[in-house]
Order: structure tokens, then C-alpha cells, then sequence
């Protein structure tokens, strides 16, 4: 089934025709979208246009998927509306990375455009696209056709052509999902650096990533909705896409269900039989318990499980014998209650707690013990980690703006990554929060040291993107894959330096790399550089490698810092 | 009437200049370990910062007596003054001022018989300098006290002052760092930019290098509006040239430079320049 193929072959190949969906469809096709996209989620991230260990959107809109069906995954609401609401509010606060804030947008566009329907047809879901495009164009401050903004918006005109032409869900559905292949095909057209690098836009292809595994839900649906016509043609006796899917589905629900459900742990003492540890564990797992622990002898043992179903296993406990010490948690309760309770304690991690001045705090997302101690010594009141891959989500942004002393509060997010979630957070808090174009910790840095303590709120936002903007940054780090970019050949492993994001060297010496990555940054009409260090890189060698810098360039002062960071051997900043 | 006009050696005028001007000085202390040194008398900036650098321990300071204060102001009594304005260095950073108030408020009744106002100028060095530089022209020029006293304070509330540090070390040992220990966890080295707020030390930023502060310094400057007077403090003639340099670039008037004495080095330490500028109204 390919593009050329006319309209009514394609048709045959369906199975159903259905003309609406209410809020359980909705629910299964994003639980299965969620699922099709975490399958696929590592190959996506190797579609990274840097060979940089980072950035990675497959992790981040997986991440952003997994947040955005949190609340319907155990919902009985059938209002498709109201589903999609909770969608698109569970995306917005848990969205990760540049990638993962569009798809929320996406969302949220869909959900304005399903609100106050109870069910919706192949128009609505149409329409939905186009406002959803709209939303995820208006997310970005400027827009470059050959990501996953030319993917949605090719796959919502493809969806208004199928619903004018008559088209139901299915049919609709399926051309979404071809429109979407071909337009991340085409990505490497759009985009040059897609094709120097070899590969295509890996946001748009997680977005056609979660409308196929939508579209695998869709095509064998048989379950009988209000208006579901079936037609003759159809074949009855094949099984049903959720049957089929079961397997597929259920891997996608058994990964989430690691985090929901309810874990019940028991003792089991034996009354009137023997207990076969083994049989009781695999009938249990045959329930559907998962992280099944049972351990103990044919007297005394206890069971560890986690199920949708807890009544059952005690049930089957109770047949075979007395139970003791019996608890049950909900885990998606906890989950949550961890989520919060981390959060809170991330935000008051940073030394001063307290304000810069009594007014304005600053939060900073920052990667790496060494770097977390710099930003907390220049008075950041509370630090967002940034784990491995500086990608923290909006609603832990949020939490860290909440948390701090003050009313005003300006936010670094000290990544390109990070800036589209932080650009959600003032929406969210009625605080007034400032946030600063700190594209890199160096630049963070800056601003934090461009702080006015004796200018106002609006000042300060000035005068630290400024500070922000006069800063430097170089990145030496290992190339993940090889790849050709602007004129320079990596191959795996070899040490790269980028100069504020371009990558601009690569070689086998770390110590040349160095050098001539410093070279094309014109470092000699500097004045100062400041070398942070990575955690995979001892003092001593930083030491070394300082004053090497310092032997080509001897009016430079060095100054060596411990960032601690992962993955990026040495970042650098001059000023 | 004659207006005698008194003050500390935190003013860091010299004695010339304050002969011309009929200001008398009254002396803190400086001590290297046991040696005793009246700041400005004894010490100046050259001989100040020499010795800092041979000396392990850190000097300390310590205010004028209350006996000097009541010397210097019967002194002045006997030469005839018909009053005395007495201006000081900040109260919070010094305890001159009370001395001061102390000395005044026990002379013997039979000598006490002019009023004496003591001011605290919240300020210190070339910020109160000039203010005070300026009531002792007018009280040459005859003017009362009360004039002299209420043209002093409007001035003083004009009066703003930037300093650019090597290092906050000696305002943190010294213990007037006040505000500017906002800036103390910071790992990374920076030319701290100090300024002063109803007496007190308060941070204002932080910059990377001294040329930079220094352009920073000339901005804010450029940013207080209209100039009425304007003046630099050095504690060494290279970061002062350098300092004065970059307000050239925008200032073209008068800009006479002081040295920073013995006082002001043990609280400021070596390789500071600070500007001072009376705003105008």
C-alpha cells in the first residue's frame, strides 16, 4: 500500500468502517501509540543529528506519552473530550526536550478542538489536526519546515482531503499515517543538515511513530461502538485487532503497569495443606501478576506482586491457606507521591534557600556535582537536575519556580533543549517568572554573574540575557556514531569539539581536537576561559590541559573548575 | 560666623588639601600586629600597602578616641570658631562617629559653648570627601552652619559610590562586608563590584575581569544622569589610570584622583579603585 496506489485499494485492505470514537477508543489508540512509541524509542533516538550523547527525542516524547496517558490509563470516561483534556494536561506538565513540548502542543490543540464532544468522527478528528498544527507552529518561536512541524501539518491536510472526500476513522486514520511516512521522508530534503547527516528529523518520526501504533489499534477495531457499521466484507471470524494486538497492547500496559496497579505483599501460612512455592508463583503470574516474588518453604511463605486485580490474589491466598501481614498500595499513588516529594526535595537541594535579593530568586537546571555547587555558590536558589541528558520536564520546572521564596523568579535553563519547557512554566504559576536564552551552563553562569542586586526584576532579565548572550561555550565530548556535518568527518569514537552547538572539530587526540576547536573560536580575543571539567576527567588532567591552552595562548587566564558533568569531557566558556 | 569643619581620616584627602581648606582631621588607627599607626599621619597609601604586602597578619583599624575628638574640637574652640560641623564615615562601618558624639556630649560645660553638629555621612573616602570638600568652601566663604549643614546633607543624599575589588577577602576578615556577601559562595574569580546603601557595603555585580568591571563601572555611571562632580580612589596608580581610562571614554570633565589610605586598604585590600559621583539635581 503505497502512495501511488489509488484511493480504492487501498480501501479494501481495511477491515472495518467506523464512523465515530468515544473516550475509551480515544484512551486505547494513545495507549497504543504510547506502546508502538516506546518499542520503537531507542531507534529513534539514534536518529540524533549530532553524534552527541544527548537531546534524545525518542527517550524525550516517549517520556511525554507516558505523562499524557497517566491519567486516562485506568479511566472509565467515555467522553472523548474529557479524555483527550486529560491527555493533553498530563503532556503539558510532564512534556520533556523541544520534541516532547511540540507533541504536547499537538495534544492540546487536538484536546481544545474534542472539547465538550462525547464522541467524534473522521471530520472532528480532522479538524482536531488542524488545530493542533496551528498550536504546535505557535509553540515555536521560529519555525523550520523539515521537523515534526512539517509532519503534523502534512498529515493534517492529508486528513481534511480524507474526511472531505467521505473518508471514516479507519480510512482517515491510514491516511494520516502514509502522509506522515512520506513527509519524514522527505525531512532531509527540507532540512540540509538532516541530509548531511544522513538521516531524518527524528521528532517527525516519533510523531509517525505514535500515529502508526494508533492506526495498528484502529484497523482491526471490532468492538461495537454507537454508529459502528460492519461491513459484509469484513471478516468476522479474523481476530479482533485487540486480540491480535493483545500481545503488542498488553506489552505497552504491562510496561506501565509497572508503575500502576497495586502491589499487594502477604504472608501465606499453610493450614491444611502444603504450599508448592513454585506452582503458587506461576499461578499467580498466570493472573497477571507481574514483579512476582514468592519465597519461603511449604509452610511459611510470602508473596509479592503487582495487579490490577488485588482482590483476586488474595482470593487465591485465602484457598490455600491463612494470610498474615497483608498490604496493599496503590502504586500509581506512589508513584506520584515520589514524583512530588523528589521534586520538593530537588528544589531545596541548592545551598541557599533564600533569595538573591528579597524579591527574586533564580532556578537553574544544571548537570553535574561540580556545576551544581558553582550555580549554588552564585546564590541560585534551587537547582532542577538535569540528569543525563539536561531534558527536565515542564512540571519539574514548575515545581522548583513553586517552591522558591520569592515572587519573582527568573529561570535558566542552561540548554537549547530545555527552553521550549520552560517557556511553558509562566503560563502555569502565577508567579512572575523570567526566563533567559542560557543556551549552555557557561551562559547560565554568565547570567547568574550579571545579576544586579541592586536593579529590579525587569532589569535583571535584561541585563543577564545579555550576559548570557556575550559568552562562549565549547564542548568537547565523544562522538556516539559517525557522521558527516558541515564539511567535517566523524567517525564513532572520535573526540568532537562544538563551538556554542555547530560542531566545528573531530579527531582521534583529545589534545588537538582541543586545540583547534579553540582555534575556530577565535579564543585569542578573549580574555578569560574557564574550563569545567567532566566526571570522567581527573584534575590532573584538566590541569595538563590548561596549561597546554596556556602555552599557545599565553595572555589568556585559565581557570580550572570541577563540573562534574556526564559525557562531555570539557565544556569551556570564554569570555 | 566661622564654621569650623571637622572630619576622619577615611575622607583620604591629603594634608595639603585639607590645610587649604581649613578641614581639620582626626586620625583612626591602623595596627600591624602591636605596632600602632595614626592613619594619614603616620601611614600613608604608599607606606600602607608596602607594608601589607611584607606582613603575614592582616592589619586592623580601630576609631579615634573620644579624648582626640574633644582635643581637635577645643582646639578649634580656642581658635575662635563660632561652630563646628563634624562629618564622619559611616556609622555602620565605624564606630568614629559615636566616639565623636561621645566626645562632644562630655566636654566640660564651660567649654562647650558653640554648637557642635556631628553628621553621619553614611558615606566614606571620595564619597564623602567631596560633600564635605564643599561645605568647607562654603564656611571659607561665610556661610552659616545651618546653610552649610542642609546643603551638606542634600549633597550627601546625591553622593554615589562604585569600587571595584580584587577580592572581597579583606572586607570579609575586616567584617564590613556587609550586602556583599551575597556574593562569597562564588567559586569562579570575579572583580566584585561593591557599592554603598544607607551606610552599608551592598553587592552590586559580579564580573569576570577588572577591565570588564571597570566597563560596567563607566556604564552605571553613564546611567546615574547628569554629573555634578565626580572623583576616583586608588589604592595604586596602575587600577586607578585603568579605571579612569575607561570614564574618559565618556567623561570629559574634571576628574581629580585620590589615594586610598591605610583605613580604607586594610577594609578594601590592594588593587581597588573606586569612583565617586555627586549626581546632579
Amino acid at each position: 500500500m503505497q502512495e501511488q496506489t489509488p484511493h480504492t485499494a487501498v480501501r479494501t485492505q481495511r477491515l472495518r468502517r467506523i464512523s465515530v470514537f468515544d473516550g475509551q477508543d480515544l484512551k486505547k489508540a494513545m495507549l497504543a501509540g504510547a506502546a508502538w512509541l516506546e518499542e520503537h524509542r531507542d531507534a529513534i533516538n539514534a536518529l540524533n543529528v549530532f553524534p552527541v550523547p544527548d537531546g534524545d527525542t525518542g527517550s524525550n516524547m516517549a517520556a511525554t506519552m507516558q505523562a499524557a496517558i497517566r491519567d486516562i490509563v485506568n479511566s472509565d470516561e467515555t467522553s472523548a473530550g474529557v479524555i483527550a483534556a486529560k491527555i493533553a494536561h498530563g503532556a503539558l506538565l510532564g512534556a520533556r526536550g523541544n520534541s516532547g513540548v511540540i507533541l504536547s502542543q499537538i495534544l492540546r490543540g487536538t484536546a481544545q478542538a474534542l472539547d465538550k464532544k462525547q464522541t467524534f468522527t473522521a471530520t472532528d478528528l480532522a479538524n482536531a489536526l488542524q488545530e493542533a498544527q496551528r498550536m504546535a507552529y505557535r509553540a515555536v518561536i521560529k519555525p523550520v519546515e523539515g521537523t515534526i512541524l512539517t509532519v503534523v501539518r502534512e498529515t493534517a491536510e492529508a486528513a481534511e482531503k480524507s474526511a472531505e472526500r467521505g473518508d471514516d476513522l479507519v480510512a482517515l486514520v491510514q491516511e494520516m499515517v502514509m502522509a506522515a511516512r512520506q513527509s519524514v521522508a522527505r525531512t532531509p530534503d527540507l532540512l540540509p543538515i538532516l541530509k548531511q547527516a544522513g538521516v531524518v528529523d527524528s521528532g517527525g518520526q516519533g510523531l509517525c511513530i505514535i500515529l502508526e501504533g494508533v492506526w495498528r489499534y484502529v484497523r482491526g477495531e471490532s468492538i461495537v461502538t454507537a454508529g459502528t457499521v460492519s461491513t459484509p466484507s469484513s471478516s468476522s471470524k479474523s481476530p479482533t485487532l485487540l486480540e491480535q494486538l493483545e500481545p503488542g497492547v498488553k506489552k505497552g500496559r504491562v510496561q506501565i503497569e509497572e508503575e500502576f496497579g497495586y502491589e499487594v505483599v502477604f504472608l501465606l501460612r499453610a493450614m491444611n495443606q502444603t504450599l508448592d512455592v513454585e506452582k503458587i508463583r506461576q499461578t499467580i503470574i498466570d493472573m497477571g501478576g507481574v514483579s512476582t516474588v514468592v519465597a519461603g518453604d511449604e509452610h511459611l511463605l510470602k508473596v509479592h506482586t503487582h495487579t490490577e486485580w488485588p482482590g483476586k490474589i488474595l482470593d487465591y491466598g485465602v484457598s490455600l491457606g491463612s494470610l498474615l501481614d497483608i498490604n496493599i498500595e496503590n502504586l500509581q499513588e506512589q508513584s506520584l507521591a515520589y514524583a512530588a516529594e523528589s521534586a520538593a526535595e530537588h528544589a531545596s537541594d541548592a545551598v541557599p534557600e533564600s533569595p538573591m535579593t528579597g524579591q527574586i530568586a533564580v532556578v537553574a537546571v544544571v548537570s553535574g556535582a561540580g556545576f551544581e555547587k558553582v550555580f549554588s555558590g552564585l546564590g541560585v536558589s534551587a537547582i532542577v537536575p538535569g540528569g543525563q541528558t539536561m531534558n527536565p520536564s515542564t512540571e519539574e520546572l514548575l515545581a522548583a519556580v513553586e517552591a522558591v521564596n520569592a515572587g519573582q523568579v527568573i529561570l535558566l535553563p542552561n540548554n537549547s533543549n530545555v527552553i521550549l519547557s520552560a517557556q511553558q512554566v509562566p503560563t502555569l504559576t502565577t508567579k512572575q517568572v523570567g526566563i533567559i536564552p542560557a543556551n549552555t551552563m557557561p551562559q547560565g553562569i554568565a547570567a547568574l554573574l550579571g545579576f544586579n542586586f541592586e536593579a529590579d526584576f525587569e532589569i535583571n532579565c535584561q541585563a543577564m540575557s545579555e550576559a548570557a548572550k556575550n559568552v562562549q561555550t565549547a564542548e568537547i565530548t565523544t562522538a556516539v556514531r559517525s557522521a558527516q556535518i558541515g564539511g567535517v568527518h566523524v567517525r564513532e569514537g572520535d573526540y568532537i569539539g562544538l563551538v556554542n552547538g555547530n560542531l566545528t572539530f573531530a579527531g582521534r587526540d583529545m589534545a588537538r581536537v582541543i586545540r583547534e576547536t579553540l582555534e575556530r573560536m577565535n579564543i585569542d580575543s578573549y580574555e578569560i576561559i574557564t574550563l569545567y571539567y567532566g566526571e570522567d576527567v581527573t584534575r590532573e588532567q584538566a590541569e595538563e590541559t590548561a596549561r597546554r591552552i596556556k602555552e599557545q595562548h599565553s595572555h589568556l587566564e585559565i581557570e580550572v573548575i570541577d563540573g562534574g558533568q556526564p559525557y562531555y569531557a570539557y565544556i569551556l566558556s570564554a569570555e | 560666623m566661622v564654621v569650623r569643619i571637622v572630619t576622619d581620616s577615611t575622607v583620604d584627602i591629603s594634608p595639603q588639601q585639607a590645610e587649604e581648606l581649613g578641614i581639620v582631621i582626626v586620625p583612626l588607627t591602623v595596627f600591624f600586629g602591636d605596632e600602632a599607626y595614626l592613619d594619614g599621619v603616620e601611614l600613608d597609601n604608599a607606606s600602607f600597602y608596602r607594608k601589607l604586602a611584607a606582613s603575614k597578619a592582616l592589619p586592623r583599624t580601630s576609631q579615634p578616641s573620644p579624648a582626640a575628638f574633644q582635643a581637635a574640637y577645643m582646639r578649634l574652640i580656642d581658635e575662635g570658631a563660632d561652630a563646628i560641623l563634624s562629618v564622619h564615615l559611616s556609622a555602620k562601618l565605624s564606630g568614629t562617629y559615636q566616639s565623636a558624639c561621645t566626645a562632644r556630649d562630655t566636654l566640660p560645660e564651660n567649654v562647650r559653648k558653640i554648637p557642635i553638629d556631628i553628621v553621619d555621612s553614611q558615606n566614606i573616602s571620595v564619597s564623602m570627601s567631596l560633600p564635605i570638600m564643599q561645605a568647607a568652601r562654603e564656611a571659607r566663604e561665610g556661610l552659616g552652619l545651618e546653610e552649610i549643614k542642609v546643603h551638606l546633607l542634600d549633597t550627601l543624599a546625591r553622593t554615589r559610590i562604585l569600587a571595584v575589588l580584587d577580592t572581597l577577602e579583606y572586607l570579609k576578615r575586616g567584617g564590613r562586608i556587609g550586602g556583599a556577601r551575597a556574593f562569597l559562595g562564588n567559586m569562579l574569580s570575579v572583580k566584585p563590584i561593591v557599592s554603598l546603601k544607607n551606610g552599608e557595603v551592598v553587592a552590586v555585580e559580579q564580573p569576570r575581569t577588572r577591565s570588564k568591571a571597570f566597563e560596567r563601572v563607566a556604564q552605571l555611571v553613564n546611567e546615574m544622569g547628569g554629573i555634578e562632580h565626580i572623583s576616583v580612589a586608588e589604592s595604586g596608580e596602575e587600577v586607578g589610570q585603568q579605571l579612569v581610562q575607561v570614564l574618559r571614554k565618556t567623561y570629559h570633565g574634571e576628574l581629580p584622583i585620590y589615594k586610598l589610605g591605610a583605613v580604607l586598604g586594610t577594609h578594601t585590600g590592594p588593587g581597588t579603585a573606586a569612583v565617586a559621583v555627586i549626581v546632579a539635581k
